[in-house]
């Protein structure tokens, strides 16, 4: 797995990341994760049962992306891929520079490669359109492509013109263990709305700030707890301030992951508003601890709970504030618990897993070309793009082989496969494993 | 009593030897000296003494061009410059401590010797760099925060690293069953 997005940092990416990776190696696969380093975070790391970290020390320029080098990171991908007998990398996040580097350099040296899309983006401002360029370049030689909404696979195959048979569709889950609801109803003489995101404009924080007063004026009994920080914290802030809702609006600042249930669990009803979204981690976790969910209609969203769990409204405050009054009306016949089971037989990551793993078969069966059947692909990017893409394949492969020249690959030393680490390891087995390896 | 064991790895620079010697260990890795990078550090050397000698030949006042030019081939100089390592040893005294060395081909020999109380644990580590990723044999100290390379300058495969592990972990276990010491779990890792 590669990302410039894994633990510490933390958000949707990283724990699919993280718990994709869990469940493979719950299915007997071997998982290595490959990522930039966190400040002093560098060097291997080993995280829950055994699953390997490369936290390379790249360091991140913008936006906790590595500065792309295209060729740089040849010899430390390289290294790993042979190191580790890596036979499928999969890249996560179009946003990832270190991840389309990785893929390209895989796709080179003849690996097969998988590239998950997590996030909607546009096509007509500036960021978009290179962003999207690259994308195409990345899925124009890919093996199979993986969006976690049907939403973001049309939005995934229109910006980058890959071919839709060769993108499945493997939604996200939630971790139902941690999620669980409280043990207590709570009562429904007071009715709270949690909030929980990051306050910034992608995520609809000036839509709250115009529904929130107006919910409070309307129902008097509602109050709102808001999770989360960011550049429109301000906003909401002022709003507080200026229509007197200190006592009905509790600002908790950002909330650590460990502590979002409990967060959850004080409240009655999720509201999300979020501009866009490709899937919404968020809405599953909130249903799986048992509270009514209302959300805007953006995005893959609509795909991601059944209609009673869920209240759909436009990106409008007019709408939100209906589909709030909805929700309200619909509390008492809400049970918590019986929709935290529904949740733990709708999503889980070990059914993510297997049919990622069926996404890794349908990989490994597609067919090894050589450079120059590969070219084309590229030429279908764009009158000068196509080009450009080429020269860029071609140095790196002749990178490649200068590398193959000056460190060849049996110099490489391979990991001793050592299984996932349990307690007590026995030094001598270890030692033993290793000279056997050798 | 002398016992020798030679282990020679694919890329053939390393050569490792093994001997017991009135009851100390020692643990020798040889490295071949390149003559490619002897030729470059050479190389170096002369295009740093002529970008020098120009301007002085010249008989010209030092402008910003010549201090760039003498400045650039004091860096190609620093890239080129090879100290070539002929041998480094691990010599382990039980009950006493290990000695760390490094014997230059100029004769100089560079010592560190870590007294056997001082040793939490051997370990084989994986380093990881920008561009590659290779296994070391570090010794992790008590009461220090950085780990001790036991092979400073060279790079030796991890089979012979092995070996020398393994006599490393003898000599502190042994030295923890003898007084009753528990360990302290302190560990330089983040």
């Amino acid at each position: 797995m590669v990302s410039d997005f894994f633990f510490p940092n933390f958000g949707g990416v990283e724990s699919h990341i993280y718990y994709l990776s869990q469940c493979l190696l719950k299915l007997g696969h071997k998982v290595v994760v490959m990522t930039h380093a966190y400040g002093n975070r560098s060097g291997v790391r080993y995280v829950t049962n055994g699953l390997k970290v490369y936290y390379v020390p790249w360091r991140p320029f913008l936006m906790q992306n590595t500065l792309p080098t295209l060729f740089l990171t040849l010899p430390i991908v390289r290294t790993i891929i042979i190191r580790e007998k890596i036979s499928v990398v999969h890249g996560h996040q179009a946003f990832s520079t270190l991840c389309h580097e990785a893929l390209m350099h895989a796709r080179t040296m003849g690996y097969k490669v998988v590239f998950t899309d997590h996030s909607l983006y546009g096509f007509a401002d500036a960021g978009s359109i290179h962003m999207n360029k690259v994308l195409q370049f990345t899925l124009a030689d890919i093996d199979q492509a993986i969006c976690v909404s049907h939403t973001s696979k049309e939005n995934t195959v229109l910006r980058s013109g890959i071919a839709p048979e060769k993108v499945f569709m493997v939604p996200n889950a939630v971790d139902t263990a941690m999620f669980t609801p409280s043990p207590k109803r709570l009562s429904c003489d007071e009715i709270v709305i949690v909030v929980i995101s990051r306050l910034v404009y992608r995520k609809g924080a000036d839509l709250l700030v115009e529904v929130i007063p107006e919910v409070c004026r309307l129902f008097p009994k509602v109050r709102f707890i808001i999770g989360g920080d960011g550049p429109k914290r301000v906003r909401l802030e002022e709003m507080r301030e200026k229509f007197s809702l200190q006592d009905r609006v509790e600002m908790l600042g950002a909330v650590p992951h460990a502590q979002v249930r409990s967060r959850l669990i004080s409240g009655h009803i999720f509201l999300n508003s979020s501009l866009t979204e490709a899937f919404c981690i968020a809405i599953l976790e909130a249903a799986s601890c048992g509270l009514l969910t209302v959300s805007t209609r953006v995005g893959g969203v609509p795909e991601v709970l059944p209609d009673d769990m869920i209240v759909l409204a436009e990106p409008a405050p007019e709408d939100m504030v209906r589909a709030v009054k909805k929700a309200i009306d619909m509390i008492p016949g809400i049970d918590p618990q019986v929709m935290h089971l529904r949740m733990k037989k709708l999503y889980s990551w070990d059914d993510v897993a297997k049919r990622t793993e069926i996404v890794y078969d349908r990989a490994m069966q597609s067919s090894t070309t050589n450079l120059l059947d590969r070219l084309p692909r590229y030429l279908t990017c764009g009158s000068w793009a196509g080009k450009l893409f080429c020269i860029v394949m071609i140095i790196n492969y002749l990178l490649w082989r200068l590398l193959e020249f000056l460190q060849p690959a049996e110099d490489i030393e391979v990991v001793p496969d050592i299984g996932p680490l349990h307690a007590q390891i026995q030094r001598d087995d270890l030692c033993e494993a290793q000279e056997n390896q050798i | 009593m002398n016992q020798e064991q030679k282990c020679e790895v694919p890329c053939g620079i390393y050569t490792y030897e093994h001997h017991c010697r009135m009851g100390v260990d020692i643990h020798e890795i040889f490295v071949k000296k390149s003559r490619l990078r002897v030729v470059l550090s050479y190389i170096g050397i002369v295009f740093l003494l002529v970008n020098v000698s120009q301007p002085l030949l010249a008989k010209e006042s030092l402008s910003l061009g010549s201090v760039w030019n003498i400045t650039f081939a004091v860096l190609v100089a620093k890239c080129f410059q090879y100290k070539p390592v002929k041998k480094e040893s691990v010599v382990i005294m039980p009950a006493f401590g290990v000695q760390v060395e490094i014997h230059f081909w100029s004769g100089r020999v560079d010592r560190r010797f870590v007294p056997i109380g001082k040793i939490l644990k051997p370990l084989i580590n994986e380093c990881v760099t920008p561009v590659t990723c290779y296994w070391s044999l570090t010794l992790l100290l008590r009461d220090e925060e950085e780990l001790l390379l036991v092979f400073q300058k060279s790079r030796p495969p991890v089979k012979m690293l092995v070996p020398v592990w393994k006599a490393l972990c003898t000599l502190t276990n042994s030295e923890h069953l003898g007084p009753s010491i528990v360990d302290e779990p302190n560990s330089s890792e983040e």
